[in-house]
């Protein structure tokens, strides 16, 4: 099993902080993960200190528009897809301890 | 003589025109080939036949009332067509390929199906893929591989390989696909199509199912060039919905009858004919170079970064978007919960996590920003010298199924010749160029940002010296 770049600990964590359930797969997964990290490690062979990033490349910066009245959603076709609703609102599982 | 599902959307407007035959004619040949040949195939997850029936009647009802003029205000008017499933159709189920999103029903129309539906084109279905776009070969998705109508055995290539896998076995005139990196021109390559991949910016995202927000862009899959050139003219142009839509000049599309390759010259990266390619690919590819510069190109030798690179780059950020973009992903809005991802989605989830998180982010997430910066700036001085990049599409023909699983790098590896065009936003274009040992080959073209003309002026030139984009796979 690689875990050259990332271990099974950071894999474990990471999966927490990503809120996903990967019971049973965290040594495949430290093994590929490991292996892709250890591909794009190639990005060391270049100097960028001189180099600035570039995040969108079509030039648009800051793009705004009217703030008038447009086409939305109904509350019904809002909620249409959601697991629970109650009054017109979504119900999401508690978020703190009581 | 053509059966109807085989037309191109061009000699099917033209029929259309003369009454030669009706839209109805052609949806119902088109439902026909679906039911006869995508029990083997695979490309669909979702047929729309009900609706797409009566809509073409309504077609016909127009061109009846109002006569070949109503092609100027609806150019698609009664052209049945199929589109990728990640595309938001309302009232239609959009699953991107994947469990999470598998009962999701849109209450909105993506601006791509709401700008097709405008210009009267006929939504017969929605089309398989890796799911929500996450690889190179449609077997990713969570519910099906779609196979290679040229060989059932064989990955029809990905994401959009249910899309270009349709278009190959004549279910649709044409269809919608999009890319991130490869997902357009690959497929399009392995089957045998012409896939247009526009620039970012050029063809609104709004209603797509997010993957890569900063490449993500959709595209035509079709039959030949002239096809792509009637499909971009209607999906292009500036979008309020996608802040990210450029509101650079749409030029119309349609190929010239007059345009010549006497001057034009096209850049051969060495480093793209250099890679790990199948000798037969290569040779077809040299091949069309010739053609070209007997047709009076000028082909001029030079070279790029090394794709390496790029694919590096392009793993990093797509996994960060990835893994930005399906947090939204929790079951309570819509869809279901995050135990429904399947193990790809989550192992890319994973990874852009990490490149994302505190103490990683300038080693990985800045520096392939910075990077692009440096593939970006390449391209714009190769563009200085030269008029179009040539290359081939794929480094080989279409591998059998099962192969994706043997390395995590499977995907971008396959994908190389096109990742860089991609993170640097720039159109590109595969084309048939011949077959071998009875797979297609693709030919590439790139072009500068927003310079779709070129491309698609050269390489339907292509098309009109040549025969390759007229062979199909007996099914």
């Amino acid at each position: 099993m690689s875990d050259k770049y990332i271990s099974k600990e950071e894999v474990k964590k990471i999966a927490d902080l990503a809120n996903l359930d990967i019971s049973g797969e965290v040594d495949k997964l430290t093994t590929l993960l490991s292996d892709t990290l250890g591909y794009i490690q190639t990005l060391k062979e270049l100097d960028t200190s001189k180099v600035g990033e570039t995040f969108q490349v079509t030039g648009l910066t800051d793009v705004f528009q009217d703030d008038s009245k447009a086409d939305s959603l109904t509350k019904e076709e809002a909620l249409s897809n959601s697991s629970d609703n109650y009054k017109g609102l979504f119900s999401t599982k508690p978020v703190f301890k009581r | 003589m053509k059966k109807l599902n085989e037309l191109t959307i061009h000699e099917a407007i033209a029929g259309l025109k003369k009454g030669e035959f009706s839209s109805l004619q052609i949806t119902e040949a088109c439902l026909n080939q679906i039911n006869n040949v995508d029990k083997k195939i695979k490309a669909l997850i979702t047929l729309n036949s009900k609706n797409a029936l009566e809509e073409a009647k309504r077609a016909d009802e127009e061109i009846a009332g109002t006569g070949a003029v109503i092609f100027e205000n609806k150019p698609l008017l009664g052209i049945p067509y199929l589109c990728k499933d990640n595309f938001s159709v309302k009232g239609l189920v959009t699953t991107a390929g994947s469990n999470v999103l598998k009962n999701y029903v849109p209450p909105f129309d993506s601006t791509v199906t709401g700008r097709l539906k405008k210009a009267g084109a006929i939504l017969l279905g929605k089309t398989n893929m890796d799911a929500f776009a996450h690889g190179s070969t449609t077997e990713t998705s969570d519910f099906y591989p779609t196979k290679n109508p040229w060989d059932i055995h064989r990955v029809p290539g990905g994401s959009s390989g249910g899309s270009a896998a349709a278009v190959a076995s004549n279910m649709c005139l044409f269809s919608i696909g999009s890319e991130t990196g490869g997902s357009i021109r690959g497929p399009a390559s392995w089957c045998g199509v012409t896939g247009l991949k526009p620039s970012y910016g050029r063809v609104s995202r709004y209603g797509v199912v997010a993957m890569a927000s900063s490449t993500d862009s959709p595209g035509p899959i079709t039959k030949d060039v002239k096809d792509a050139a009637y499909v971009l003219n209607i999906i292009a142009g500036k979008d309020h919905r996608d802040a990210t839509s450029s509101p650079a000049e749409v030029e119309d599309y349609t190929p010239s009858n007059n345009f010549s390759l006497k001057g034009f010259k096209i850049g051969k990266p060495i480093s793209y004919f250099n890679i790990d390619l199948e000798s037969e690919v290569k040779q077809k590819v040299e091949d069309a170079v010739k053609i070209l510069e007997e047709m009076g190109a000028e082909i001029i030798e030079m070279d790029l970064l090394d794709p390496k690179y790029s694919i590096a780059v392009y793993t990093i950020l797509q996994r960060s978007e990835v893994s930005s973009n399906l947090a939204r992903l929790d079951g309570i809005r819509y869809g279901n919960d995050r135990k429904s991802f399947g193990f790809e989605a989550k192992k890319r989830i994973m990874l852009g996590t990490y490149t994302l998180s505190a103490g990683y982010y300038d080693a990985y997430y800045s520096k392939a920003q910075k990077v692009r910066t440096l593939i970006k700036n390449d391209f714009e001085e190769a563009f200085k010298k030269i008029d179009l990049i040539v290359a081939p599409s794929m480094p080989c023909v279409a591998p059998e199924l099962g192969q994706s699983e043997k390395s995590s790098m499977y995907g971008e590896l396959m994908d190389l010749l096109s990742e860089p065009s991609s993170v640097a936003g720039l159109p590109g274009i595969s084309i048939p160029c011949g077959l071998s040992e009875g797979m297609p080959v693709g030919l590439q073209f790139i072009g500068k940002i927003f310079g779709e003309k070129n491309l698609i002026e050269v390489s339907n030139l292509f098309q009109e010296g040549t025969d390759f984009h007229k062979e199909f796979p007996s099914l």
